[in-house]
């Protein structure tokens, strides 16, 4: 008996799985002009997004233009040898590390502050002034605010050092100091992005139930104890999403941003990964080093956003894809 | 009680003075420039220039705005954004359908290969000789075609198409719709609100680029309205703004002149802002409830 009912349930099974092939070709032939649809993207993701990964091979080769991609001399881990001997990468990687962890340290508490006060604010057009006002920065692009700080910070008659000097202090050239190049790149960071990013934990606020509100407040709890009780409890996991996603983003200092602001005085303090490769590949035509460089960014790059996902799902059973 | 709700003004207080505080910092740099773009140019040289314009002109902005290089590269940031945002938004819109349907066999490997390309990208020296390759290093369309697909906002389209009833397609389906009627009848005019705000993510991103015109565009002719405002910032004697003959120069300084053009690279922006703003907001909140 039980040999036949063996039988029975893997002839079934079979028979399952023919039927599941069967309607997956049927699903497939009955929707073929969705799949016509996908063709002009996946040319474009072929061509513009994977075409470029297959020029990574550059980095394990001694590329020069003549040659070509085919022709050129491979060189294994030559270039990444070249990396880990160069003093330049130490600067421009110690460089990148500094700026990266100055802005999380100093930037990421910012919009989650600037969420939790305009959520306190009762008066409606005071509210919808100062968010017209701080969402502002988010659409200018670096070159317009790279100008509007190299004006305002500028050594002769710009408004902060004639501030300075009426202070009794000496102007500062802030674009041409190595002591305050990376501050003015985690300012002007900050300055164009807290304001926007601030939208997301006022999101998340405005998802909070009223009820937990009212409660305290029979409760005898006061608006602080509110805010720290209920508000920020409430958002923790947006917190931590948000916190993984940018760890993610470790090595990349800002690298648009940096390259409308630094200039050859300030390598010293504000070369980072990016504007390395970009001199180096671009400047110097070194495609090969400089695609290794970039090479070993997206790497370690891919490492931290996959970890940080994975610890996100463990964390708080929330994950990006 | 009366303790607390003087504890709860001073929190009122501290709150508002920050908010306060954190909008005068925001309007801070762009009032001064404003000011010195708009000032009597001995003011602006002798550095007088505050908040507040000196000597109110507007001799320096007329001077900037009917620069022939300043006209053609507003020109060509205006053809790159238009042209660009209705293929972006075109291509973005179609592509989002099918990867929408997640029953499909293959779709969610498709899928895999978009969303890889977030997380990993080939950099930019390879971005750069396949531009060479595809002989389009000064060519608008190096600007436009490599930023065709955002991947982030084909998930906000793929998930607000997903959001639609099924009901919908269902019906239209035994009516026999085929996919074709369905997408362009009855999900893109349904998709309006969400498809205006992607077009005005990808339209903000071809007016403010400027990376993309730095790699692949070196002809003066060419140039965009950013890549253009940076020869000038990034210029410190601003040479390049002051190719006008001597005695149009008489009124107008480096730093006036580099102040107007700032400006006036913001003013379109400004002018778009509020619309901009409100669907931005809906757009970024789309996205992070169900991205």
């Amino acid at each position: 008996m039980s040999m036949i009912r063996a039988e029975l349930e893997q002839q079934t099974a079979h028979m399952k799985r023919k039927s599941i092939h069967k309607s997956r070709w049927k699903l497939f032939r009955n929707n073929y002009d969705l799949y016509l649809l996908l063709i002009p993207g996946l040319i474009f993701l072929l061509l513009f997004k994977y075409a470029p990964m297959y020029g990574i091979i550059i980095a394990f080769q001694d590329f020069n233009i003549f040659d070509g991609f085919i022709g050129s001399k491979w060189v294994g881990l030559g270039q990444f040898a070249k990396l880990i001997h160069s003093d330049e990468f130490y600067q421009v990687f110690n460089n990148t590390l500094l700026i990266s962890f100055y802005k999380i340290i100093l930037l990421f508490p910012v919009p989650i502050i600037i969420a939790l006060f305009l959520n306190e604010v009762r008066r409606a057009v005071f509210k919808k002034t100062i968010q017209t006002i701080i969402f502002l920065p988010h659409f200018l692009s670096w070159v317009i605010i790279s100008g509007l700080f190299m004006n305002i910070l500028s050594p002769s008659g710009g408004l902060v050092n004639h501030v300075i000097e009426w202070l009794g202090g000496t102007p500062i050239s802030f674009f041409l100091d190595n002591h305050f190049f990376r501050s003015v790149v985690v300012f002007t960071a900050g300055w164009k992005e807290s304001g926007w990013n601030a939208i997301i934990f006022i999101a998340a606020i405005a998802g909070i139930e009223q009820e937990q509100y009212e409660a305290a407040s029979i409760d005898g709890a006061g608006r602080i104890r509110q805010m720290i009780n209920i508000t920020l409890p409430g958002i923790l996991p947006t917190i931590i999403l948000i916190f993984i996603l940018r760890l993610g983003y470790l090595l990349e200092a800002g690298t648009e941003q940096i390259l409308t602001m630094y200039n050859s005085v300030v390598y010293s303090s504000g070369d980072v990964i990016g504007t390395f490769v970009y001199r180096q590949g671009l400047g110097q035509q070194d495609y090969s080093f400089s695609t290794a460089v970039g090479l070993f960014n997206s790497v370690v790059g891919l490492i931290l956003i996959v970890s940080g996902n994975e610890l996100s799902k463990k964390l708080i059973k929330r994950s990006i894809w | 009680m009366h303790k607390k709700t003087i504890r709860d003004r001073s929190l009122d207080l501290l709150i508002y003075l920050f908010l306060l505080l954190v909008g005068v910092i925001t309007l801070l740099p762009i009032a001064n420039v404003l000011s010195k773009a708009v000032s009597d140019e001995s003011a602006v040289i002798s550095g007088k220039v505050g908040i507040l314009p000196v000597g109110f002109q507007l001799q320096t902005m007329k001077y900037v705005i009917s620069s022939s290089q300043f006209i053609t590269s507003i020109g060509i940031s205006m053809l790159v954004m238009i042209v660009g945002t209705v293929l972006a938004i075109a291509l973005t819109a179609l592509t989002a359908y099918p990867l929408s349907k997640r029953n499909l066999p293959g779709i969610s490997f498709i899928m895999l290969l978009f969303i890889f390309t977030m997380l990993f990208n080939g950099g930019i020296i390879p971005n750069y000789l396949l531009m060479k390759e595809l002989h389009l290093i000064n060519s608008l369309w190096s600007l436009i075609l490599p930023a065709l697909i955002s991947v982030f906002n084909m998930l906000v389209i793929k998930s607000y198409y997903e959001s639609l009833p099924e009901s919908l397609e269902e019906s239209a389906k035994i009516d026999g719709a085929s996919n074709f009627t369905i997408l362009f009848r009855i999900v893109i005019p349904l998709s309006g609100p969400v498809l205006a705000t992607i077009a005005l993510f990808y339209a903000v991103y071809y007016w403010n680029d400027y990376f993309n015109p730095m790699l692949y565009i070196n002809d003066a002719g060419l140039k965009p309205l950013q890549l253009y405002l940076r020869d000038i910032v990034m210029d410190a004697d601003s040479s390049s703004a002051m190719n006008k003959s001597a005695d149009d120069m008489m009124n107008v300084s480096p730093e006036g002149v580099r102040s107007a053009t700032v400006i006036a690279s913001i003013i379109p922006m400004l002018l778009v802002y509020p619309y901009l703003q409100k669907h931005f907001v809906k757009g970024v909140l789309i996205g992070s409830v169900k991205g």
